[in-house]
């Protein structure tokens, strides 16, 4: 595992950083905060989303030991997206996946076992499908994945209110050091149990604000990817109403990365609204029977049985 | 099937339990009886998950209530979950007789599953409620109802008939009225996921629509869903009770209808332009479906997808 003692020479260089002696501080090359950036940039694996368009403009796609926000408006395609990864992160590295299990939090009840069924399934064939094109002349592929074996590998928590939720963000850190192969951490979404009338909004910016930072801290110690699906709401601003991530601007300041996917006419697209090394670009997908795709340009969307 | 495990280091403290999705699979649907309906919802209406049905009044959403409420007693191999219904409605007055009529069509096509005696009615159980906040409030008593519910069949599907009149008087929009209404619809559909999960049910609410008034600069309302516009009767409409209660509901349908003159009836002086109502059922989203719509009537035995 390049990836994790990769992580462990960075933790030592920022622990070395953060030495009380301040000899040491003053010993810091500047050069080493390049290097650190560097190193840690070659380092940065991306999950694939499966629409190469999108993971053009993520530079490769959804990036580890980050957490990325995801929004918009019902029905756009964020369960999908979020069940997309929780099968594409299975995928051998050749694929775009990082051979490691998902963990899939779901506070909303959108999680349907069919549809990961389906969308697992529709991996399971393209990665045959790509092994056999990669091995024309070797005999049949050993360890074919199965659409089931793939389901197998995602743990589900359907969490029911807001107690439950922060219980197991608490609980993940205990949890992901029992399963080392956990490579993603979806939540879908953050948001619904925190919209049930909070009258302290102090307090719930505390709590929302505690859980953003055991999240990042979990995504750069286990590095595995964080990816939480957020809703959006109307908000009224400077004489309109105006689309707005839900929870405020708080908890938007602790997520690394944020995408909102949006309707332009009658195709779907994603944007990266915030993002340290990306520059904010939009590019189309669709959401097809075999999950997260290409849009097909210029044709009627099509009707899918 | 795998179990529901716990995490083997669980000391004396509970643990949050995980499961695998395959746990989820086969999903549990009630069918409504028509194969050109469940068709397009995937097999029925689904367990465990919030669906709303939106139309404009007469479009058939309380007929589809009256038979999912039905056709849930029917035993699974027949579609159904053997299960009675918590009906929860707002109008006035019940529609009692039209509950009768589409009872009496079920008795006769199953007469071997209902016996002469036994009136399928009997295992709805109707509640009125005003407000949202009254909602709230019986939420216990429906919990202990669920809970150790004394009926013949448990019960499996709660129907909200409808959400929108419970929202309809004593809001203003006003900035705060607003912020209290939307926590009030987060707070509904937090405890009807949490019953929908804790027994498996179905929980099938209604909407009503508003028409979209064109501000003369275009209209710049949110699209949602698979339809670029809705449109019903000739005009442009929209759900009501906005985005946040959009992110209330799992799966959301629209039932459409226009008429059109089909065309001269009779003869000479007598004949006249005869219409016909074409009704539309459209998924608007649904994490398990496809953009998929389908044609249908409503007949005396119940609501029934044609293929045109």
């Amino acid at each position: 595992m390049d990836g994790l003692d990769g992580s462990d020479a960075i933790l030592q260089q920022e622990q070395q950083q953060q030495s009380l002696n301040p000899k040491d501080w003053i010993a810091v090359d500047p050069q080493n905060a390049w290097d650190l950036l560097h190193e840690e940039r070659s380092l940065m694996t991306r999950l694939t989303t499966s629409c190469a368009d999108l993971d053009d403009i993520l530079g490769g796609g959804i990036s580890c030991k980050q957490v990325t926000e995801i929004g918009g408006v019902p029905g756009i395609g964020k369960t999908q997206l979020g069940i997309q990864l929780a099968v594409n992160v299975q995928m051998p590295s050749y694929c775009g996946g990082l051979g490691g299990k998902a963990i899939y939090i779901d506070t909303e009840g959108s999680f349907m076992g069919e549809r990961a069924q389906e969308i697992a399934e529709a991996c399971a064939e393209d990665i045959s499908e790509y092994k056999r094109f990669l091995h024309k002349d070797l005999q049949a592929c050993q360890g074919e994945i199965q659409g089931k074996d793939v389901l197998q590998n995602i743990y589900f928590f359907r969490i029911c209110s807001y107690t439950e939720q922060i219980a197991l963000i608490n609980y993940l850190e205990e949890f992901i050091s029992d399963h080392k192969d956990v490579k993603i951490v979806i939540i879908d979404s953050v948001a619904f149990h925190f919209r049930q009338g909070f009258e302290d909004l102090a307090l719930r910016t505390r709590i929302l604000g505690e859980m953003a930072l055991k999240l990042v801290k979990l995504a750069k110690m286990c590095n595995l990817a964080v990816v939480l699906l957020n809703q959006v709401t109307t908000r009224y601003m400077e004489g309109s109403f105006q689309l707005s991530f839900s929870l405020g601007d708080s908890w938007s300041r602790c997520c690394t990365n944020r995408i909102i996917l949006y309707w332009n006419r009658n195709e779907r697209y994603a944007y990266i609204d915030k993002s340290p090394y990306l520059r904010p670009a939009a590019a189309p997908y669709s959401v097809t029977a075999r999950g997260i795709r290409n849009s097909a340009p210029h044709c009627k969307r099509s009707k899918l049985v | 099937m795998s179990q529901i495990q716990s995490d083997p280091s669980t000391h004396n403290n509970p643990r949050p339990a995980f499961m695998t999705p395959q746990k989820l699979l086969p999903v549990e649907k009630c069918s409504l009886g028509c194969p050109i309906l469940d068709c397009c919802m995937g097999g029925g209406i689904p367990c465990n998950s919030i669906t709303e049905i939106v139309a404009e009044s007469g479009s058939g959403k309380t007929q589809l209530c009256l038979q999912l409420s039905l056709r849930a007693q029917l035993p699974p191999f027949l579609g159904g979950l053997s299960a009675s219904s918590l009906y929860l409605y707002t109008e006035f007055p019940f529609p009692t007789r039209r509950l009768h009529q589409l009872s009496s069509a079920l008795q006769c096509q199953y007469p071997q599953i209902f016996a002469s005696n036994y009136d399928p009615c009997d295992n709805i159980f109707l509640q009125s409620v005003n407000t949202a906040d009254q909602l709230l409030d019986i939420m216990p008593q429906i919990e202990s109802f669920l809970e150790n519910s004394k009926t013949r069949l448990p019960v499996r599907v709660i129907v909200i008939d409808s959400m929108a009149a419970l929202f309809r008087a004593e809001f203003e929009n006003t900035a705060s009225d607003l912020i209290r209404r939307s926590s009030l619809f987060f707070k509904i559909s937090g405890k009807l996921k949490e019953f929908a999960k804790r027994f498996n049910l179905v929980v099938l609410v209604t909407n009503q629509v508003m028409d979209v008034v064109d501000s003369g600069e275009g209209v710049n309302e949110v699209r949602i869903g698979n339809l670029s516009g809705m449109y019903s009767s000739g005009r442009r409409v929209c759900p009501a009770l906005g985005l946040s209660w959009a992110n209330c509901v799992n799966s959301r349908l629209f039932l459409s209808k226009d008429e059109y003159e089909s065309g001269l009836v009779g003869v000479g002086e007598s004949a006249f332009l005869s219409r016909e109502t074409r009704r539309r059922l459209h998924v608007v989203f649904a994490p398990h479906l496809p953009d998929l719509s389908c044609e249908f009537v409503i007949r005396r035995e119940g609501v029934v997808g044609v293929n045109r």
